[in-house]
């Protein structure tokens, strides 16, 4: 069955996020209480990220159960790390805990229990800095992450397949995505072909259309390229997806149209937290 | 009567034997007995999984069965324990946090006495007179949280299966006791407490629980599991057998380890 192999040390699985780095990307996104896109998505991949790590942390080091890489595309199409990991593409997740290029001190509120509200210092690891500056080269991201799973993929034959997340607020200004998406979804393991996830976000307030089975509910022509060039989800992440009370067909598509920042996180969370890690 | 012990242990494949999170005691002279299951999700479970087990067979928690507070009584000082052996001071951050979150393990203890004056209520007390039947005799007591599992086996049969006795009861989401008092406020009642009888001739397995699912899953099918292990004279039996039903899809991988205790007569009642 595909998308069943076990994610160990041996096998890793593999994740590549592509964040839209375009010049719109500094507009607040839909409820985030004015909070600029590109923020607000570099502080979810910071905290995923931190999520990873912990959850990858064995006794005093890291199981290298992941491998990843950020990619960022606008005036540029490169990798997206920030500090001693700058220009890295894909690196063990142990490199990732070891290297963040800094780790802020910020303060989480918590409920005291009693009514009230606590505040309490939390360290907050950054790895990528958001960036607003120039057009959306997406389907030269796809091409870089084809170029980066090709060889993945070929040494990795027994792992799950590698997931990238693509993250946009707007339409490709490079003739994509469809040729790139298309190339970059034929590679793939044993067990199955690379999956591509596509997010798109909004700073409108309009509802988030969030795993759709078709193309119908989609307003225009570039929801519905993107959703075409989206992975119909496997079923672990169906499942993770129905317990999240989100309702959806067994043929979902990894992708989302006009989220904000709470479907942004949830998809996040959704596309990267794998069931069959050991 | 005296036990004759076995104990055998692997861990799940691809890890090294120091990864190794499960945890077995055995004190045989005190007839008390503990396996436990660190959770591989979190950090130092073998720490945690080992303090459980030596705790119980050198100290078990007081009362038959033991009360909400003695459990907590019991389990506050292990708690300190797992928390002064980790070195704080050098964990990285990451280390640290997760460190800070707690480790977690299923438990399963159990004592055996051969002449023991059983502690009951009145009805049992009644019961007993009606039914003209010694209130003495070779009884264990156990108790456990989570999913490991003992099986009581007499005359080439299974008479006892707890506290899980279908296979489609493991879940991957077992209760877990914690090092972190904070994690442990709802666990309480699912603390189990179980007493019953044994006599000569008597084979008791405790099993964490990926061979424990195994083994009930072969008794469903008709099967006598303990045939199987019954073989097993070494380390390397054991690991190859493990080996084959892992392979073979049987068991999941998983750190795998089970006591076998036999009683039989005692040199010193010839």
């Amino acid at each position: 069955m595909p998308y069943s192999a076990e994610i160990s040390r041996t096998n890793p699985g593999c994740f590549i996020f592509l964040i839209d780095q375009s010049g719109s990307m500094i507009e607040p996104i839909s409820g985030g209480d004015g909070r600029r896109k590109c923020d607000i998505v570099s502080d979810s991949i910071n905290r995923l990220l931190h999520n990873l790590i912990i959850k990858c942390a064995r006794g005093e080091g890291i199981r290298d159960f992941y491998e990843l890489a950020v990619v960022g595309y606008g005036a540029t199409v490169a990798p997206g790390f920030s500090g001693p990991l700058a220009g890295r593409d894909i690196v063990a997740l142990s490199e990732v805990a070891n290297n963040p290029a800094r780790v802020e001190e910020r303060v989480k509120d918590l409920d005291d229990g009693a009514g009230g509200v606590i505040q309490q210092k939390t360290k907050f690891p950054v790895w990528f800095e958001p960036i607003a500056k120039g057009t959306t080269p997406m389907g030269a991201a796809l091409d870089l992450a084809h170029h980066l799973l090709t060889g993945w993929c070929q040494s990795h034959n027994y792992s799950y397949p590698p997931i990238v997340i693509n993250i946009s607020d707007g339409e490709a200004t490079d003739f994509g995505p469809e040729p790139q998406a298309e190339a970059l979804t034929t590679l793939h393991t044993s067990d199955g072909n690379v999956l591509l996830l596509n997010i798109h976000i909004s700073g409108e307030n309009l509802t988030p259309i969030v795993f759709p089975d078709s193309d119908e509910d989609l307003p225009d022509e570039f929801a519905r390229t993107l959703f075409e060039v989206s992975s119909p989800l496997p079923a672990n992440m169906r499942e993770l997806a129905k317990n999240e009370n989100l309702t959806l067909g067994e043929e979902a598509r990894g992708f989302a149209f006009n989220a904000d920042m709470i479907e942004l996180i949830r998809f996040l969370d959704i596309g990267t937290r794998s069931s069959t890690m050991r | 009567m005296e036990p004759t012990v076995q104990v055998f242990w692997t861990p799940k494949k691809g890890n090294s034997q120091e990864e190794y999170e499960d945890a077995f005691g055995c004190a045989v002279e005190e007839g008390r007995f503990a396996i436990a299951d660190g959770a591989t999700e979190s950090s130092f479970a073998e720490i945690w999984s080992t303090i459980l087990t030596q705790k119980f067979i050198s100290a078990p928690p007081e009362g038959q069965p033991p009360e909400h507070q003695s459990l907590i009584n019991w389990v506050a000082p292990l708690q300190k324990e797992w928390h002064s052996n980790i070195m704080w001071d050098r964990l990285p951050w990451f280390a640290e946090e997760k460190a800070r979150k707690g480790a977690f393990a299923t438990f399963l203890g159990m004592e055996f006495n051969e002449e023991e004056e059983v502690e009951e209520g009145i009805m049992d007390k009644l019961l007993f007179m009606f039914k003209k039947q010694k209130n003495t005799g070779p009884r264990w007591r156990a108790l456990t949280i989570g999913d490991s599992n003992m099986y009581q086996i007499r005359d080439d049969e299974l008479i006892t299966s707890w506290p899980l006795t279908k296979g489609i009861q493991f879940t991957h989401r077992p209760t877990l006791i914690s090092s972190n008092p904070t994690a442990n406020e709802t666990v309480w009642d699912h603390f189990i407490y179980e007493t019953g009888e044994f006599e000569e001739g008597d084979t008791f397995i405790l099993a964490t629980d990926a061979i424990a699912k195994w083994f009930l899953d072969r008794v469903e099918l008709g099967e006598k599991p303990w045939h199987v292990l019954n073989k097993i004279k070494s380390e390397e039996d054991f690991s190859n057998l493990v080996a084959e039903l892992r392979s073979g899809l049987k068991m999941q991988n998983d750190d795998t380890t089970i006591i076998s205790i036999h009683w039989e007569e005692s040199s010193a009642d010839d």
